[in-house]
């Protein structure tokens, strides 16, 4: 499973045609086919090529959204 | 737009333009709801189907007047609709409430509740966003939420999920937002 940087994920931002991944308690899910994250953002509030563990906590849904999305890889530890 | 309102607004905190955001998204959630809604519950047919037509259509003209109530506000905080509809449609705040491929009462009945459970996210974020700075917008989230949470109860009644606790709307249609549409 390919393992991705802070800064390699930034690239995915879902913006002009790239995908839009965002990172999850260490998983990295690719939501670029979602209705709700078009253009990586999501709500006026989250932008995609980020880790938002912590976002994710003040949002009005759990993880239960996050999972149904494919994992493409895991988030480097450091 | 209404300059001190928004300078008010401003002031108390609140990022007046993700909130502009947040309130055009859902306004295009209603008036999508609003179409979505009107080949649901045409759908809705059989022994089955026919009692939840009538409660299919009270939510669907109280999504309507949840639009006609929001679009003075985002005009008084300086935003504005998109001119493009089909723009409008893609930026709603919920995923389309589409016909389901296999359109039995239940399958229907799912897409029902999944969109006003997605209603019940947002006006729950508005309100927090706004509560104790933003006094019209929370009262006008507030208002929908109240309307958008007896539409969720209602449907996951018949979903199996328990009693909804309350009656039908009885010949008045949207008692909390009501006022706002005077
Ligand atoms: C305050 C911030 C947030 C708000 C207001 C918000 C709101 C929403 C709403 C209303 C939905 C639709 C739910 C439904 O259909 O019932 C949704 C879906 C979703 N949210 Fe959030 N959310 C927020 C933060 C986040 C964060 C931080 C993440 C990422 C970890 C996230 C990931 C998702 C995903 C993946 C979906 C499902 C999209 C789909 O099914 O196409 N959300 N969100």
């Amino acid at each position: 499973m390919k393992i991705f940087s802070k800064d390699e994920l930034k690239y995915f931002d879902g913006k002009e045609g790239r995908p839009a991944y965002v990172a999850y308690k260490g998983r990295v899910y690719n939501v670029t086919n979602s209705f709700l994250w078009k253009g990586g953002k999501h709500m006026a509030l989250h932008v995609a090529g980020c880790d938002l563990t912590e976002e994710l906590k003040k949002a009005p849904h759990g993880d239960e959204f996050i999972k149904r999305f494919p994992v493409v890889g895991v988030l480097e530890c450091k | 737009m209404a300059k001190v309102t928004r300078e008010m607004v401003e002031r108390s905190g609140v990022d007046v333009d993700v909130l502009l955001e947040l309130l055009i998204k859902n306004a295009a959630a209603e008036l999508t709801t609003y179409y979505y809604y009107t080949i649901l519950r045409t759908n809705l047919i059989g022994l089955k189907g026919e009692g939840l037509k009538e409660i299919a259509e009270v939510a669907r003209i109280e999504d309507r007047n949840h639009f006609e109530a929001l679009v003075p506000r985002i005009y008084e905080l300086g935003g504005k609709l998109p001119d493009d509809m089909k723009e409008f449609h893609d930026m709603s705040a919920c995923p389309p409430a589409r016909l389901p491929e296999n359109p039995t009462v239940e399958e229907i009945l799912k897409v029902l509740v999944e969109a006003e459970r997605c209603a019940v996210r947002e006006y729950t974020q508005i309100c927090n966003m706004t509560a104790g700075k933003d006094h019209r917008t929370y009262d006008l989230a507030l208002a929908i939420l109240n309307e958008e949470i007896e539409h969720e109860s209602w449907f996951s009644e018949f979903l199996g999920e328990g009693p909804s606790g309350h009656f039908m709307r009885r010949g008045e249609t949207s008692p909390f937002v009501s006022k706002f549409l005077k």
